[in-house]
């Protein structure tokens, strides 16, 4: 045991190794421009379109806080964000920057696509009309409907017809899953559907 | 044709927003009803014809033959039971209620195996409802206990109490709070902002529990109380107090548990405690959709709600006594007319075999468990569908039901009132 101390020690003290140990000549330490940190706030304005939290893969990491002076605004929970940038592509106003995505998204002239799948169980479903009633978008277009269940229009986005729950108009669907969470047998399900595509000449 | 604003005639709350599409004598489709509501109207397994027992067959009877063969039945009998009630409209049940007084027949509705113990309990401490209405306009807290409306009340929440946006409460969902109290996690029980787990019979020590709570004496209570968490009922009687308008719903976990009526007085109380701080009303979830009217019409007349023995020439009630259950046990009854009900499928065992033993007709529109009891069947049109007549929410508002189709059934007053008048001829009245 007392050799090898004695090793260490001649081995530590040696001229060269105390040299390399004290000016060691690597690369100095910068963040490449592609990188992508945790999103940043760009200052444009937030429009609470929610986008980023549709986009969001990692639970819990991006949350729209309601400001005091009544705007909003997006926060990031870093011990849960996983930097993929998703919610900086999703963003349709440009309120998050991460790295270069917003200029690769400006010359490749790419965008976030969203779509969502209802799918409703009718096994399941009891036609008690809670999603239809609670929808949010349901509420913008008929006040019978979020006022009791009375179906005036067929502009509806879901109604519960011949005793179950109808989907008119998916593409009306903001994936909130609103629905889903307020049906009690588990029978109407939302998935996000995302794809990148060409942005339109116009909305360059 | 489309017709809109049909009234439902399934459950207690008688939605009448549907739109329903007819063709010819035929339903082809619902829309806003619930499933119940659509299996009602799209049904097409009516019984065609009166049928009568001839040994172990069914034979069928022409209309008049039954009304004849029911009328000689009821006026032989010594002492009759006139049950059910609940499945048809107000102006039958008025109907009943007069045959009852002229033949000394009990008169008793599905009550006595349901809502019975809360319409006990009302009568002993009083009953601190409102309407629906005032439910969806005004209540941030809905609290159901022991009832699963999604299961049996489909559209209660979506109509009139969570979902539903009222004036007072812009964002429904959102602004209410809805606690539910059952002995299983139940449909309900899943969208519930907290669920209490209440061990079965534990309902009447809850309720004191809570009652304790709400009146600051809530340390003195154990740390559990039947299963429950203290903690628990601190933080319910929390959301009830700040309520600004809190509405109890109970069904029959309550009613029909250890301590039925007792239970009902105990909520009941709770909730003139919780008046105290807020406004809190309380009421039962109806189940048929009539049965309240049938309460109501049977008050009107005779002074009681339901078990109504006219046996003394005059009315006499005594839960107990005079309910169905308990004078088909005794084996009292020695014929039974059964109207917009299914004893077959609810009764226990020893009632259901007396009402087989003794002459049994049965008013109703379909073939059910009570058929097999039965001796005489007469299929009426359908209330709601095929015949209208007046109905109450199960938050006492009268509705007139519609009817949408045109059938050559006869209508459950068009029935009663010919055999009414055969009583009364022969009776002298
Ligand atoms: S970068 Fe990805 S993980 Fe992080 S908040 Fe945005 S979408 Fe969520
Ligand atoms: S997910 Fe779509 S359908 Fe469901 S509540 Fe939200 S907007 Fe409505
Ligand atoms: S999908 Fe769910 S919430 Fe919607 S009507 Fe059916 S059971 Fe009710
Ligand atoms: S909730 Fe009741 S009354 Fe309303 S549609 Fe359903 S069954 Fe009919």
């Amino acid at each position: 045991m007392f050799g090898s101390i004695v090793s260490y020690i001649r081995e530590f003290a040696r001229r060269e190794w105390i040299h390399k140990f004290l000016f060691a000549k690597t690369a100095p330490l910068t963040t490449p421009v592609y990188s992508r940190g945790f999103p940043e706030l760009t200052g444009k304005t937030c429009t609470h379109a929610l986008f980023c939290m549709m986009a969001c893969p990692a639970p819990g990491a991006i949350e729209v806080i309601h400001l005091d002076d009544g705007g909003w605004e997006p926060r990031i929970h870093t011990g849960h964000c996983i930097r993929c940038g998703l919610c900086v592509e999703a963003c349709p106003n440009g309120v998050l920057y991460s790295g270069r995505i917003l200029e690769s998204m400006f010359y490749d002239n790419t965008m976030l696509s969203f779509s969502f799948r209802i799918d409703v169980d009718t096994n399941r479903c009891m036609g008690c009309g809670n999603c239809a009633v609670a929808c949010p978008v349901n509420k913008t277009i008929d006040a019978q409907m979020s006022h009791g269940g009375r179906a005036s229009t067929d502009e509806l986005l879901l109604k519960v017809s011949e005793g179950k729950c109808v989907v008119l108009h998916p593409e009306k669907c903001t994936g909130c899953k609103t629905c889903e969470q307020q049906c009690p047998n588990e029978a109407i399900r939302v998935a996000r559907l995302l794809e990148a595509v060409h942005a339109p000449e116009e909305e360059l | 044709m489309k017709i809109e604003d049909v009234v439902c005639t399934f459950c207690g709350c008688l939605c009448d927003d549907l739109v329903v599409e007819v063709e010819g004598d035929r339903v082809v489709s619902v829309e806003n009803g619930c499933t119940l509501a659509n299996k009602k109207f799209m049904g097409n397994n009516r019984l065609k014809t009166p049928i009568k027992r001839d040994g172990g067959n069914w034979e069928k009877v022409g209309l008049d033959e039954a009304i004849q063969t029911t009328a000689e039945v009821l006026l032989d009998a010594d002492r009759p039971l006139l049950y059910g009630w609940s499945g048809t409209h107000g102006e039958a049940q008025t109907i009943g209620v007069h045959m009852a007084e002229l033949l000394g027949a009990v008169i008793d509705n599905t009550s006595t195996v349901c809502h019975g113990p809360s319409i006990m309990a009302i009568q002993e401490v009083g009953h601190p409802g409102c309407t629906l209405g005032q439910v969806k306009n005004r209540a941030d807290v809905i609290v159901y206990w022991g009832s699963n409306p999604i299961e049996a009340h489909p559209r209660h929440m979506s109509r009139y109490t969570t979902y539903a946006d009222g004036f007072f409460l812009k964002e429904a969902f959102h602004e209410r709070k809805v606690i539910v109290v059952d002995i299983r996690k139940t449909e309900t029980a899943n969208i519930a902002d907290e669920f209490i787990m209440v061990e079965p019979g534990a309902d009447y020590a809850l309720l004191s529990a809570l009652r304790a709570i709400v009146r600051g004496k809530g340390d003195m209570l154990p740390l559990n109380i039947c299963g429950v968490e203290r903690e628990q009922l601190f933080r319910v009687a929390d959301i009830c107090k700040s309520a600004k308008f809190g509405a109890m719903f109970f069904g029959l976990g309550l009613t029909m548990s250890r301590g039925k009526y007792k239970n009902i007085r105990n909520a009941i109380e709770l909730v003139e405690e919780l008046n105290r701080h807020t406004k809190f009303t309380i009421s039962p979830m109806r189940g048929h959709w009539n049965v309240y009217g049938s309460n109501e019409v049977f008050t009107w007349i005779s002074g009681y709600p339901f078990a109504v023995d006219f046996a003394r020439g005059i009315a006499f009630y005594n839960p107990g006594e005079t309910t169905s259950v308990d004078i088909l046990k005794r084996g009292e009854c020695d014929a039974c007319l059964v109207v917009g009900s299914d004893p077959g499928a609810h009764f226990p065992r020893d009632c259901c075999r007396h009402l087989a033993g003794i002459p049994t007709i049965q008013i109703d529109p379909h073939v059910n468990a009570t058929t097999h009891l039965s001796r005489l069947q007469i299929p009426v049109a359908v209330t709601g569908i095929d015949a209208e007549g007046t109905a109450y929410r199960m938050d006492g508002v009268p509705i007139r039901t519609r009817k949408v189709i045109e059938t050559t059934y006869p209508s459950d007053s068009e029935v009663l009132e010919k055999i009414y008048q055969i009583i009364r001829k022969e009776t002298g009245s």
